[in-house]
């Protein structure tokens, strides 16, 4: 996809988001008779509404403190390494559905592939999920969302945005969130007390089950770094763009085992996922 | 949020490279980074006291990283505004920062094993792949940017599941600065506060 920063929608976003947010005083400004650089860096650093999203990264710091970490460590302590590893498998089964119809829309046929092995086998054999059989038979897991979807399809990610409980996200990935609770179909099926509290249940402990994860990491960077909402900032675009470019560069083929085999393709020079650059620019 | 511990699990993987480093083509410098792994997997499994094994980061993390570089990139426009005394400054504030983080991390490595996979050539050096297995944690994908610095080799970044570590560290620090009015010396008192609170 040509690596066009797309003004307009940019522009827009921003726009509606300085409407928004104006009586908080809550975009940020171009440095006043800055030097070009500064400019530069400003447009680079693509984060118009830092103002509104600092303060909602306090916000945010102040929920994690009270909500999220506390259950996050009690989950830690309370519950063995295997059988957490078992939750994550478990939830992670269950959100294939999800999962395939964005890899057949990304399209991305070799990884709906994987992910539709993953579900038959986990599911049966794996005991609701419980234990990755699949990734032992050859098919590796992967994480995927409509966000990454609509930047295979070329949609520009806009301006930063940091959302409380969400965390860092744009407004791409905000509305790819939306999209993939519309396409689960967990989320339709049935009604009552009860589903809806199994469907809560669930949410809550993939919020869990997520921040334990990362307990680690999000203290490190909050003991160490000068500026943690900057961190944070630039680590959640390079690792989105990461996973975008890992997608893209899944050739892996796609000629059933049986059938005479393509030559392997040769790997150009540079290959590789190219090295992360300034982070904020409007990815491809 | 990925594992920035990576950044520096990865980059202390690139330490105890020993003396005569080979010029880094392609070939040499997956050698290179599969002799500095094996030997900083040694650093890690041994059983010195804790300011032994730091002694010992130290003297590799100098031979075998380009620590100066990564700190001048990560000061990104702001190093021209910075007089000499400040950058000198800087640059050593910037190496104990990172040397503290990798040492406060070594416990974490133990039995940790690593392979390497494919070196891709770029201008000036070679890139090289590889996947670092701690016990109990899945699979992480780990690049070493390594450059030839005059003859020698030298790691110039590390990319942990596609975050890099100059570029992060860019980011806190440009940030950091347009917060404090541009002025360089107030992220060098932020560097000896921040130094002082991790020895106090």
């Amino acid at each position: 996809m040509p690596a066009i920063p797309s003004r307009v929608p940019l522009f827009a976003t921003a726009m509606l988001g300085c409407l928004f947010a104006g009586g908080l005083g809550g975009c940020a400004t171009p440095p006043p008779g800055g030097s070009a650089e500064a400019v530069q860096e400003y447009r680079q650093t693509n984060d118009p509404l830092e103002p509104t999203n600092r303060f909602f990264y306090k916000v945010n710091t102040g929920i994690d403190a009270a909500v999220f970490k506390p259950a996050a460590e009690g989950y830690r302590f309370a519950v063995p390494r295997p059988v957490r590893n078992g939750v994550h498998n478990a939830l992670a089964n269950l959100s294939s559905p999800v999962t395939l119809a964005n890899d057949i829309m990304q399209p991305s046929p070799r990884r709906s592939g994987d992910t539709l092995m993953r579900f038959l086998i986990n599911s049966t054999v794996g005991i609701v999920g419980f234990f990755d059989v699949a990734k032992g038979l050859g098919y590796p897991p992967h994480d995927t969302d409509f966000g990454i979807t609509m930047a295979l399809w070329g949609v520009p990610s806009g301006p930063f945005l940091f959302l409380p409980v969400l965390g860092p996200s744009d407004p791409r990935d905000f509305a790819g969130f939306g999209a993939d609770i519309a396409m689960d179909p967990f989320t339709w099926v049935g009604s009552g007390t009860t589903v809806t509290a199994l469907n809560v249940g669930r949410y809550a402990v993939s919020a869990v089950d997520a921040r334990e994860r990362v307990l680690g990491e999000v203290d490190q960077i909050k003991k160490t770094a000068l500026d943690p909402y900057a961190t944070f900032r630039s680590l959640y675009r390079q690792h989105r763009q990461s996973e975008i470019d890992e997608t893209r560069n899944d050739k892996r083929a796609t000629v059933p085992a049986w059938f005479p085999q393509p030559p392997a393709p040769a790997a150009p020079a540079g290959a590789a996922n190219p090295p992360p650059t300034a982070p904020g620019q409007t990815p491809k | 949020m990925r594992r920035t511990q990576f950044l520096l699990s990865g980059l202390a993987l690139g330490l105890a490279l020993l003396l005569s480093a080979p010029r880094a083509r392609a070939q040499d410098a997956a050698a290179f980074v599969r002799q500095t792994g094996d030997a900083l997997v040694q650093v890690v499994n041994s059983t010195a006291p804790r300011p032994t094994k730091r002694e010992e980061l130290e003297r590799v993390l100098d031979r075998t990283v380009d620590v100066e570089g990564i700190a001048r990139f990560a000061l990104g426009r702001f190093w021209r505004a910075a007089n000499p005394q400040q950058q000198q400054e800087y640059v050593h504030l910037f190496h104990e920062v990172l040397l503290n983080s990798i040492t406060s991390k070594l416990g974490e490595y133990r039995g940790v094993q690593f392979t390497v996979g494919r070196t891709v050539p770029r201008q000036g050096g070679a890139t090289v792949q590889t996947v670092i297995l701690r016990p109990n944690n899945p699979p992480t994908n780990v690049q070493w940017v390594v450059a030839d610095t005059g003859g020698s080799a030298k790691i110039e970044d590390v990319i942990a599941e596609g975050t890099s570590l100059r570029v992060t560290q860019q980011s806190d620090y440009i940030s950091y600065l347009q917060h404090n009015g541009n002025s360089v010396q107030a992220l060098i008192n932020a560097l000896r506060r921040q130094l002082a609170q991790a020895s106090g």
